[in-house]
């Protein structure tokens, strides 16, 4: 049996030991970290996806815990993605200053994780976010700018501070900071204000439009392997948040008739076609893979958020499984994209070119990431968009709807740039001799990866029951689903049929390919020129500002978020020098100013 | 199982045999259209099996294998087309984004090819044509949300059983907005002038296609007759009330084809943020126009 408070107070031991393992050797220090994470996954899986999992506590006083479907299903997701990338570890904790505080610090925030998503009390939810938020921030500066870290910690802050103002209303309303019971049971006014708080921490969390911008800046400077699981665990904690506000919280507000739809939830859904839109047209413009990467996790916030504020029980199995989904795609394509950086050294896309030819593994695990990235089938993001399509149709939310395909659409555009500009094209000179595959133990989690990317997208009937049970959980009726079929509004989806079928064509394919004549090989360069004589790789090979047209249609606007909050920041610095003028400077106006006002003041109440 | 796998590959199979052979007989139009003879109405299938037959070259396994992804993939979703209302290969899974997103399968395959060949012209080429799928997408789902809102079913059979009731219109004419976008977008989904702009012969060498020859072009060859036969049908089902009966079916698809063809031998070609500023403009607002006035105020003819 484990129970939740075994399982964390392991996780602070384990740091500490893998602390001072890495101490005396990185090699043995990392290897016990993957042995932890792992252990930790494995336990969870087994006892979490039965709900055998014991919430006792004896060791840690005045922590509570319960079980609940929703906590687990995220759970489980987070320590996988944990377990898988701390095979990483052995082959770049050697790059950073602090290898030995890099493992702990690992372990210390998966810790800080499961205790989020398994407490029952808001006060402990809070501190295990703070625990998660403070030792990841350590963990950002040791990639390639100690800024990023800074970004990441004010923006988690303002979420974190956010929620915590909406408990301390809960508490005040309900006198409680029970989980169950402060959701339930708010009312009023102080509904809406927990709404609104807990939905800023969510949209601070997962980086989802207006308080995206920390996303492309930790995500791109994060260490290698530590992007994966920003973008495919930690993200996620807003997606809890955002369960949380738009689900368990029902705040007084007009219902829009036409689209059957509270206005409060209607405004949350535009917010976040918004993010689905702005994040596409920024990833696709991006030059640097990972930060690609990054915006296309605040687009796929986007779809997450707007899948939660419909109200509806297949939009809500849509968005469960987009979190599934792009958890997996999105750690299988940062993984992809951290094996290339360690091998080349570089994550930006206009200093690679035609590594395919010497890492056609990693090629294969981003190829497969990106199609279930992109929601196209046989992968696991095409049964969540799915899902989402069918909601978004049924409620007749034609803007939404723009966003959605737009979206779906654009991320066909911004995922294939990396694919072409890092694997393929030309093969430059400088990657020929020194590349090679990744290490063998980077290979395991990256294969199982896409064995699970291709599993979601092909049976998801188990996973469904799993996420049938939160939505009962939630009070809502479960979607209807058999052992291949999925049941939408307007439409039945067959997922291992279509697998089973492109198969087929696939071998149609081959077999018309293998019986014609064999084709000769020849080198990449002898391609058509018109005929002139080009001798240089880099003059062949088109990566840099792949989307050059298109990019230019919107160029102008691209800094209007940001302008937007160095505006605000300027304001507020503003302020705060009128408040030191005001209150701590020692010009005699000042001083001149505030007795007059203060004898003013004093004859005012004299009068009176 | 086995006999639903086989009439979906017979339909594929007749669909690039359908396909194939409209597109002969437009070259003959064209033709007679521009004062020339005109090649046989066989010449498009001399064309694949001449290639067929030929020697290649090939650029790594990346190049093979994309061409063999994207026949596939197309293969396979034109296995799930009906042609009437009960000549399918697998009832009930005909749903509206299975076409749209097994189609980019092939799609993605054949990208993938194309620039695993290291021409920059291909590449160029394959970022033309995924802008031009951004462009004209949006509108053509917005106006197909609205048909599903309508109908109540994304099924392509019940899409079509819906229109063929007595008292409804096809969807062309019933959405009149809708209609003119659906067109516009199917040309630029064929790839009609004026939105041909990422095969462009004089322009990028024929763009993704630059470095294909042989088997390789033939097979791509095959993937767009079938991919267009897919386009084409969709159309036919969505907006024209689908078909009873094959001959309908054919008719139809002949009228389709053809009239997309007559309009686009008359224009230009676009650059292409003309096309991504053409598609975001008259045709989203016409789309976004239609789906408010036919979901929210049910005015539909």
């Amino acid at each position: 049996m484990a129970s939740i408070e075994f399982l964390i107070l392991l996780l602070v031991a384990s740091s500490l030991i893998a602390y001072l393992l890495t101490k005396v050797n990185s090699f043995l220090g990392s290897v016990f970290t993957i042995f932890a994470s792992m252990f930790v996954f494995v336990s969870l899986a087994a006892y979490g996806f039965n709900a055998t999992l014991v919430t006792d506590v004896l060791y840690l006083p005045g922590f509570t815990f319960g079980y609940t479907y929703l906590g687990a299903f995220f759970a489980i997701i987070v320590a996988f993605v944990y377990a898988m990338v701390s095979f990483f570890h052995p082959y770049f904790v050697d790059h950073y200053k602090y290898k030995n505080a890099y493992n702990m610090l690992f372990l210390l925030s998966l810790a800080g994780v499961l205790g989020a998503f398994f407490t029952d009390n808001f006060l402990q939810l809070f501190f295990f976010f703070e625990l998660i938020v403070w030792s990841t921030m350590f963990l950002i500066p040791l990639g390639k700018s100690k800024s990023a870290a800074v970004t990441y910690f004010g923006y988690s802050a303002a979420g974190s501070f956010a929620m915590l103002f909406g408990i301390f209303v809960m508490r005040a309303q309900v006198g409680s900071f029970d989980m169950a019971l402060g959701l339930s049971s708010l009312t009023g006014t102080n509904a809406i204000i927990v709404y609104v708080s807990f939905l800023i921490a969510a949209f601070a969390k997962l980086g989802v439009f207006p308080l995206h911008l920390w996303l492309p800046i930790a995500h791109g400077n994060a260490p290698h392997p530590f992007s994966p699981v920003l973008s495919g665990a930690l993200v996620k904690l807003g997606a809890f948040v955002a369960v949380l506000a738009l689900i368990r919280i029902t705040p007084a507000s007009g219902l829009i008739t036409a689209i059957n739809l509270p206005f409060a939830h209607y405004v949350v859904a535009i917010l976040g076609a918004m993010s689905i839109v702005f994040g596409t047209l920024m990833a696709i413009r991006e030059d640097d893979a990972k930060k690609l990467l990054a915006y296309s996790s605040m687009s796929h916030g986007g779809y997450i958020i707007v899948a939660f504020s419909l109200l509806d029980s297949v939009a809500y199995a849509g968005g469960f499984y987009h979190i599934l989904a792009h958890a997996l795609a999105s750690a299988g394509a940062f993984m992809a994209i951290a094996a290339v950086a360690r091998q080349t050294g570089t994550t930006k896309m206009s200093e690679l070119g035609g590594i395919i030819h010497k890492m056609p593994i990693t090629y294969i695990v981003y190829l497969v990431a990106i199609i279930s990235m992109a929601g196209i089938p046989p992968m696991g993001g095409f049964i969540s968009k799915w899902l989402i399509f069918q909601a978004v149709i049924d409620k007749g939310l034609i803007f939404i709807a723009v966003a959605v395909f737009f979206g779906s659409i654009g991320s066909f555009l911004y995922v294939f740039r990396p694919l072409a500009a890092l694997f393929l094209g030309q093969e430059l000179p400088q990657f020929k001799k020194t590349v090679k595959e990744a290490p063998i133990l980077m290979l395991i989690p990256m294969v199982i990866i896409t064995l699970l990317n291709i599993y979601t997208g092909v049976l998801p009937d188990k996973l469904f029951g799993f996420i049938n049970k939160i939505i009962g959980e939630l009070g809502f009726a479960p979607i209807v689903t058999s052992t291949f079929e999925l049941h939408g509004y307007n439409g039945i989806l067959n997922p291992a049929l279509i697998a089973g079928i492109f198969g087929f064509g696939v071998v149609i394919a081959f077999i018309i390919f293998i019986s014609l004549k064999k084709s000769k090989q020849v080198s990449l360069m002898e391609t058509y020129t018109a005929a002139n004589f080009i001798h240089t790789e880099e003059l062949l090979h088109y990566s840099l500002d792949f989307y050059a047209p298109l990019e230019r249609l919107y160029a102008k606007y691209i800094n209007v978020m940001t302008d937007f909050f160095a505006a605000l920041a300027n304001k507020v610095k503003e302020l705060g020098r009128l408040g030191k003028y005001l209150f701590m400077s020692k010009y005699v106006e000042v001083a001149i100013f505030w007795i007059v006002a203060i004898t003013a003041f004093l004859l005012w109440g004299e009068i009176l | 199982m086995i006999v639903n796998i086989l009439i979906g590959f017979g339909i594929a199979i007749l669909g690039f045999v359908l396909q194939t052979s409209v597109a002969g007989v437009n070259r003959k139009i064209i033709g007679r259209l521009q004062k020339r003879y005109g090649p046989k109405w066989y010449q498009e299938f001399l064309d694949i099996f001449k290639l067929l037959s030929k020697r290649s070259i090939s650029h790594g396994w990346i190049f093979d294998f994309g061409v063999i992804m994207a026949l596939g993939g197309i293969i396979a979703t034109a296995m799930f087309m009906p042609i009437t209302n009960t000549f399918v290969a697998f009832a009930g899974y005909d749903n509206f984004f299975i076409f749209v997103y097994l189609l980019a399968v092939g799609m993605l395959g054949m990208a993938m090819s194309a620039s695993g060949s290291g021409n920059p012209l291909a590449s160029i080429g394959v970022m033309r044509a995924l802008t031009t799928m951004l462009a004209y997408e949006v509108p053509f789902m917005i106006v197909v949300l609205t048909v599903i809102k309508l109908s109540g079913t994304s099924s392509m059979i019940g899409i079509g059983e819906f229109q063929q009731a007595l008292g409804t219109n096809w969807f062309l004419i019933a959405l009149p907005l809708g209609g003119i976008v659906a067109v516009i977008s199917l040309m630029g989904m064929l790839g009609k002038k004026p939105f041909e702009t990422y095969i462009a012969p004089a322009e990028i060498a024929s763009g993704p296609m630059v470095e294909y020859g042989g088997k390789q072009l033939g097979m791509l060859f095959i993937m767009h007759e079938i991919t267009v036969f897919i386009e084409v049908s969709l159309f036919v089902h969505i907006f024209l009330g689908g078909a009873s009966n094959i001959f309908i079916f054919l008719i139809k698809y002949f009228v389709v084809y053809t009239v997309v063809n007559l309009i686009s031998n008359v224009n230009g070609r676009f650059k292409i943020d003309q096309v991504v500023k053409f598609y975001y403009k008259w045709p989203l607002i016409m789309a976004v126009t239609q789906a408010i006035i036919a979901i929210y105020f049910g005015w539909v003819i």
